[in-house]
Protein backbone atom coordinates (compact mmCIF):
# COMPACT_ATOMS: atom_id res chain seq x y z
CA UNK A 1 0.00 0.00 0.00
CA UNK A 2 1.63 3.99 -0.26
CA UNK A 3 0.06 4.83 3.10
CA UNK A 4 3.26 2.44 4.35
CA UNK A 5 5.45 4.10 1.73
CA UNK A 6 4.73 7.62 1.86
CA UNK A 7 2.03 8.36 4.51
CA UNK A 8 2.18 12.11 3.55
CA UNK A 9 0.43 10.97 0.18
CA UNK A 10 -3.30 10.72 0.58
CA UNK A 11 -4.55 8.96 -2.98
CA UNK A 12 -7.26 10.99 -2.86
CA UNK A 13 -5.87 14.34 -2.94
CA UNK A 14 -5.46 16.57 -5.34
CA UNK A 15 -2.26 15.43 -7.01
CA UNK A 16 0.58 18.42 -7.60
CA UNK A 17 4.40 18.38 -8.73
CA UNK A 18 6.43 15.63 -10.15
CA UNK A 19 7.97 14.70 -6.68
CA UNK A 20 3.85 13.55 -5.62
CA UNK A 21 3.40 11.92 -8.66
CA UNK A 22 7.01 10.11 -9.00
CA UNK A 23 6.27 8.86 -5.76
CA UNK A 24 3.15 7.50 -6.69
CA UNK A 25 4.57 5.69 -9.90
CA UNK A 26 7.41 4.33 -7.74
CA UNK A 27 4.48 2.86 -5.17
CA UNK A 28 2.71 1.82 -8.30
CA UNK A 29 5.77 -0.28 -9.11
CA UNK A 30 6.58 -1.96 -5.55
CA UNK A 31 2.68 -3.34 -6.78
CA UNK A 32 0.45 -0.69 -4.71
CA UNK A 33 -3.21 -1.40 -6.44
CA UNK A 34 -4.08 1.94 -4.66
CA UNK A 35 -1.24 3.93 -6.13
CA UNK A 36 -2.10 2.50 -9.62
CA UNK A 37 -5.29 3.39 -9.12
CA UNK A 38 -4.32 7.27 -8.78
CA UNK A 39 -2.40 7.40 -11.53
CA UNK A 40 -5.73 6.16 -13.50
CA UNK A 41 -7.46 8.57 -11.91
CA UNK A 42 -4.72 11.13 -12.64
CA UNK A 43 -4.05 10.52 -16.26
CA UNK A 44 -7.23 9.23 -17.70
CA UNK A 45 -8.55 12.03 -19.00
CA UNK A 46 -5.87 12.83 -20.72
CA UNK A 47 -5.54 9.39 -22.21
CA UNK A 48 -8.77 9.69 -23.47
CA UNK A 49 -7.85 12.59 -25.07
CA UNK A 50 -4.69 11.25 -26.93
CA UNK A 51 -6.93 8.08 -27.87
CA UNK A 52 -9.43 9.83 -29.29
CA UNK A 53 -7.83 11.99 -31.50
CA UNK A 54 -6.62 8.89 -32.77
CA UNK A 55 -9.46 6.10 -33.62
CA UNK A 56 -12.75 7.12 -34.69
CA UNK A 57 -15.31 7.05 -32.13
CA UNK A 58 -15.97 7.66 -28.20
CA UNK A 59 -16.59 4.02 -27.75
CA UNK A 60 -12.84 2.90 -29.69
CA UNK A 61 -11.29 5.59 -27.61
CA UNK A 62 -13.05 3.38 -24.30
CA UNK A 63 -11.37 0.30 -25.35
CA UNK A 64 -8.23 2.08 -26.31
CA UNK A 65 -7.90 3.64 -22.89
CA UNK A 66 -8.24 0.20 -21.09
CA UNK A 67 -5.85 -1.23 -23.44
CA UNK A 68 -3.54 1.40 -22.48
CA UNK A 69 -3.61 1.59 -18.62
CA UNK A 70 -3.50 -2.88 -19.09
CA UNK A 71 0.03 -2.40 -21.14
CA UNK A 72 1.03 0.19 -18.98
CA UNK A 73 0.80 -1.95 -15.74
CA UNK A 74 2.45 -4.81 -17.28
CA UNK A 75 5.05 -3.05 -18.36
CA UNK A 76 5.10 -0.83 -15.34
CA UNK A 77 8.38 -1.95 -13.88
CA UNK A 78 10.50 -0.67 -17.31
CA UNK A 79 9.87 2.89 -16.55
CA UNK A 80 12.34 4.56 -15.48
CA UNK A 81 10.77 7.03 -12.75
CA UNK A 82 13.32 10.07 -13.49
CA UNK A 83 11.73 10.34 -16.73
CA UNK A 84 7.94 12.29 -17.15
CA UNK A 85 5.44 9.65 -16.78
CA UNK A 86 2.74 10.96 -18.66
CA UNK A 87 4.92 10.98 -21.92
CA UNK A 88 5.69 7.25 -21.40
CA UNK A 89 1.76 6.57 -20.60
CA UNK A 90 0.22 8.94 -23.66
CA UNK A 91 3.16 7.44 -25.76
CA UNK A 92 1.55 3.68 -24.68
CA UNK A 93 -1.80 5.22 -24.75
CA UNK A 94 -1.33 6.32 -28.62
CA UNK A 95 -0.17 2.71 -29.64
CA UNK A 96 -2.74 1.08 -27.87
CA UNK A 97 -5.42 3.32 -30.07
CA UNK A 98 -3.23 2.97 -33.35
CA UNK A 99 -3.45 -0.78 -32.62
CA UNK A 100 -7.06 -0.15 -32.11
CA UNK A 101 -7.41 1.33 -35.84
CA UNK A 102 -5.60 -1.58 -37.12
CA UNK A 103 -7.93 -3.90 -36.14
CA UNK A 104 -11.02 -2.11 -37.21
CA UNK A 105 -9.57 -1.55 -40.62
CA UNK A 106 -8.73 -5.19 -40.91
CA UNK A 107 -11.81 -6.37 -39.49
CA UNK A 108 -14.06 -3.52 -41.54
CA UNK A 109 -12.19 -4.92 -44.78
CA UNK A 110 -13.17 -7.92 -44.06
CA UNK A 111 -17.06 -7.03 -43.76
CA UNK A 112 -19.56 -6.63 -46.65
CA UNK A 113 -20.08 -2.92 -47.55
CA UNK A 114 -23.71 -3.48 -47.21
CA UNK A 115 -23.42 -4.32 -43.47
CA UNK A 116 -22.25 -0.71 -43.44
CA UNK A 117 -24.44 1.69 -41.68
CA UNK A 118 -24.58 5.35 -42.53
CA UNK A 119 -26.82 7.08 -40.84
CA UNK A 120 -28.54 9.77 -42.15
CA UNK A 121 -27.99 13.32 -40.60
CA UNK A 122 -30.94 16.16 -41.48
CA UNK A 123 -28.02 19.08 -42.18
CA UNK A 124 -30.26 21.36 -40.90
CA UNK A 125 -30.61 19.93 -37.43
CA UNK A 126 -27.00 18.79 -37.10
CA UNK A 127 -25.66 21.40 -39.00
CA UNK A 128 -23.87 21.89 -42.58
CA UNK A 129 -20.05 22.56 -40.86
CA UNK A 130 -20.17 19.62 -38.98
CA UNK A 131 -21.55 17.28 -41.37
CA UNK A 132 -19.07 18.34 -43.87
CA UNK A 133 -16.05 18.97 -40.99
CA UNK A 134 -16.91 15.15 -41.17
CA UNK A 135 -17.14 14.41 -44.05
CA UNK A 136 -13.58 15.92 -45.23
CA UNK A 137 -11.89 14.46 -41.90
CA UNK A 138 -12.32 11.17 -43.66
CA UNK A 139 -10.16 12.42 -46.30
CA UNK A 140 -7.11 12.99 -44.19
CA UNK A 141 -4.79 10.12 -43.33
CA UNK A 142 -4.72 8.57 -39.30
CA UNK A 143 -1.74 10.23 -38.36
CA UNK A 144 -2.39 13.62 -39.98
CA UNK A 145 -6.07 13.70 -38.02
CA UNK A 146 -4.64 12.59 -35.19
CA UNK A 147 -2.10 15.21 -35.75
CA UNK A 148 -4.97 18.07 -36.15
CA UNK A 149 -7.09 16.91 -33.42
CA UNK A 150 -4.24 16.84 -31.13
CA UNK A 151 -3.01 20.31 -31.86
CA UNK A 152 -6.16 22.24 -32.04
CA UNK A 153 -8.32 20.38 -29.54
CA UNK A 154 -6.22 19.43 -27.38
CA UNK A 155 -3.39 22.26 -27.67
CA UNK A 156 -0.15 19.76 -27.97
CA UNK A 157 2.91 21.17 -29.16
CA UNK A 158 4.22 19.93 -32.29
CA UNK A 159 7.02 17.90 -30.09
CA UNK A 160 4.52 16.91 -27.55
CA UNK A 161 2.85 14.76 -30.52
CA UNK A 162 5.59 13.77 -31.93
CA UNK A 163 6.49 12.52 -28.72
CA UNK A 164 2.87 10.59 -28.27
CA UNK A 165 2.43 9.50 -31.91
CA UNK A 166 6.39 8.55 -32.28
CA UNK A 167 7.45 10.64 -35.18
CA UNK A 168 10.08 13.18 -35.84
CA UNK A 169 8.59 16.81 -34.74
CA UNK A 170 8.49 18.43 -38.31
CA UNK A 171 7.01 15.57 -39.49
CA UNK A 172 4.21 16.50 -37.20
CA UNK A 173 4.56 19.91 -38.43
CA UNK A 174 4.12 19.07 -41.80
CA UNK A 175 0.80 16.40 -41.13
CA UNK A 176 -0.74 19.87 -39.31
CA UNK A 177 0.13 21.77 -42.63
CA UNK A 178 -1.33 19.18 -45.21
CA UNK A 179 -4.29 18.39 -42.91
CA UNK A 180 -5.29 22.25 -42.67
CA UNK A 181 -4.51 22.33 -46.27
CA UNK A 182 -6.99 19.41 -47.41
CA UNK A 183 -9.66 20.53 -44.59
CA UNK A 184 -9.49 24.27 -46.06
CA UNK A 185 -9.77 23.13 -49.61
CA UNK A 186 -13.13 20.99 -49.50
CA UNK A 187 -14.48 22.88 -46.93
CA UNK A 188 -13.88 26.08 -49.17
CA UNK A 189 -17.63 26.36 -50.38
CA UNK A 190 -19.14 26.25 -46.80
CA UNK A 191 -16.64 29.16 -45.67
CA UNK A 192 -17.03 31.23 -48.69
CA UNK A 193 -21.04 31.20 -48.41
CA UNK A 194 -21.07 31.31 -44.71
CA UNK B 1 -3.18 31.60 -44.05
CA UNK B 2 0.02 29.91 -41.70
CA UNK B 3 1.25 26.68 -41.51
CA UNK B 4 0.06 26.71 -38.54
CA UNK B 5 -2.64 28.36 -37.99
CA UNK B 6 -6.34 28.86 -38.98
CA UNK B 7 -6.76 32.32 -40.58
CA UNK B 8 -9.79 34.29 -38.29
CA UNK B 9 -12.46 33.00 -40.30
CA UNK B 10 -11.67 29.37 -39.77
CA UNK B 11 -10.99 30.08 -36.19
CA UNK B 12 -15.19 28.16 -36.53
CA UNK B 13 -13.56 25.01 -37.83
CA UNK B 14 -11.30 24.89 -34.74
CA UNK B 15 -14.33 25.10 -32.53
CA UNK B 16 -16.22 22.54 -34.10
CA UNK B 17 -13.37 20.28 -33.96
CA UNK B 18 -13.78 20.57 -30.62
CA UNK B 19 -17.14 20.40 -30.40
CA UNK B 20 -17.01 17.15 -32.34
CA UNK B 21 -14.20 15.44 -30.12
CA UNK B 22 -14.69 16.91 -26.75
CA UNK B 23 -14.44 14.76 -23.65
CA UNK B 24 -17.43 14.05 -21.31
CA UNK B 25 -18.02 16.19 -18.76
CA UNK B 26 -19.65 14.48 -16.38
CA UNK B 27 -17.94 13.82 -13.46
CA UNK B 28 -19.99 10.07 -12.78
CA UNK B 29 -18.36 9.64 -16.40
CA UNK B 30 -14.83 9.78 -15.17
CA UNK B 31 -15.42 7.13 -11.86
CA UNK B 32 -17.50 4.95 -14.06
CA UNK B 33 -14.26 4.86 -16.56
CA UNK B 34 -11.53 4.64 -13.97
CA UNK B 35 -13.41 1.36 -12.13
CA UNK B 36 -13.42 -0.56 -15.70
CA UNK B 37 -10.15 0.54 -16.68
CA UNK B 38 -9.29 -1.20 -13.20
CA UNK B 39 -11.23 -4.10 -13.43
CA UNK B 40 -9.90 -4.33 -17.13
CA UNK B 41 -6.44 -4.04 -15.58
CA UNK B 42 -7.24 -6.47 -12.63
CA UNK B 43 -8.67 -9.05 -15.22
CA UNK B 44 -5.40 -8.68 -17.51
CA UNK B 45 -3.04 -9.04 -14.49
CA UNK B 46 -4.93 -12.38 -13.88
CA UNK B 47 -4.10 -13.76 -17.02
CA UNK B 48 -1.29 -12.52 -17.31
CA UNK B 49 -0.20 -14.30 -14.27
CA UNK B 50 -1.58 -17.28 -15.11
CA UNK B 51 0.25 -17.63 -18.47
CA UNK B 52 3.24 -16.59 -16.99
CA UNK B 53 2.82 -19.21 -14.25
CA UNK B 54 2.29 -21.71 -17.27
CA UNK B 55 5.23 -20.29 -19.19
CA UNK B 56 7.77 -20.92 -16.35
CA UNK B 57 6.60 -24.59 -15.91
CA UNK B 58 6.49 -25.11 -19.57
CA UNK B 59 10.12 -24.30 -19.99
CA UNK B 60 11.11 -27.50 -17.85
CA UNK B 61 8.81 -29.41 -18.79
CA UNK B 62 9.91 -29.18 -22.37
CA UNK B 63 13.31 -29.32 -21.50
CA UNK B 64 12.34 -32.87 -19.88
CA UNK B 65 10.62 -34.12 -22.87
CA UNK B 66 13.61 -32.91 -24.86
CA UNK B 67 15.39 -35.21 -22.56
CA UNK B 68 12.93 -37.74 -22.71
CA UNK B 69 12.61 -38.32 -26.84
CA UNK B 70 16.32 -38.45 -26.92
CA UNK B 71 16.53 -41.21 -24.22
CA UNK B 72 14.15 -42.78 -26.26
CA UNK B 73 15.07 -42.66 -29.19
CA UNK B 74 18.96 -43.53 -28.36
CA UNK B 75 17.14 -46.67 -26.92
CA UNK B 76 15.44 -47.33 -29.77
CA UNK B 77 18.91 -47.50 -31.77
CA UNK B 78 20.31 -49.38 -29.50
CA UNK B 79 18.09 -52.26 -29.61
CA UNK B 80 18.09 -51.89 -33.32
CA UNK B 81 22.04 -52.46 -33.52
CA UNK B 82 21.06 -55.32 -30.96
CA UNK B 83 18.93 -57.23 -33.12
CA UNK B 84 21.09 -56.45 -36.21
CA UNK B 85 24.27 -57.87 -34.44
CA UNK B 86 22.29 -60.69 -33.20
CA UNK B 87 21.04 -61.92 -36.59
CA UNK B 88 24.27 -61.17 -38.36
CA UNK B 89 25.93 -63.48 -35.86
CA UNK B 90 23.59 -65.98 -36.23
CA UNK B 91 23.78 -66.31 -39.64
CA UNK B 92 27.88 -66.84 -39.49
CA UNK B 93 27.37 -69.11 -36.27
CA UNK B 94 24.85 -71.26 -37.97
CA UNK B 95 27.00 -72.31 -41.17
CA UNK B 96 26.73 -75.70 -42.82
CA UNK B 97 28.89 -78.57 -42.64
CA UNK B 98 32.19 -78.61 -44.81
CA UNK B 99 31.96 -80.02 -48.08
CA UNK B 100 34.62 -82.78 -47.59
CA UNK B 101 32.25 -84.14 -44.56
CA UNK B 102 29.56 -84.20 -46.66
CA UNK B 103 31.05 -86.09 -49.07
CA UNK B 104 33.03 -88.52 -46.78
CA UNK B 105 29.22 -89.29 -45.28
CA UNK B 106 27.73 -89.96 -48.75
CA UNK B 107 30.70 -91.72 -50.45
CA UNK B 108 30.45 -94.10 -47.31
CA UNK B 109 27.01 -94.64 -47.63
CA UNK B 110 27.27 -95.60 -51.11
CA UNK B 111 29.63 -98.24 -50.21
CA UNK B 112 27.45 -99.89 -47.89
CA UNK B 113 24.58 -100.46 -50.29
CA UNK B 114 27.08 -101.82 -52.90
CA UNK B 115 27.99 -104.26 -50.69
CA UNK B 116 24.79 -105.38 -49.19
CA UNK B 117 23.86 -105.90 -52.63
CA UNK B 118 26.11 -107.75 -53.74
CA UNK B 119 25.73 -110.18 -50.35
CA UNK B 120 22.42 -111.16 -51.20
CA UNK B 121 22.75 -111.83 -54.38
Amino acid sequence: MLATISPSVSMHAPIDGAATERAIVIAAQRGSDDAFAALVRIHQRRAYSVVRAIVLSHEDAEDAVQEGFLHAHRALDRFRPDQPFGAWLYRIMANAALDLVRRRKVRDADELPDNIAIPFRDPAESGELRERLQEALTHLTDRQRSVIVLHDVEGFTHGEIGRTLGIPEGTARSDLHHARATLRRLLQNIRSSS
Amino acid sequence: MTDDRWMSGEAELTGELRTMYAAPTDESYWDSLEARILAHVARGADVHGWWSAMSEMARPALAAAAVLIFVAGAAVMHSRQLEAREAYASVISAAPPSIETAARTASSGDGDAVINYIMSH
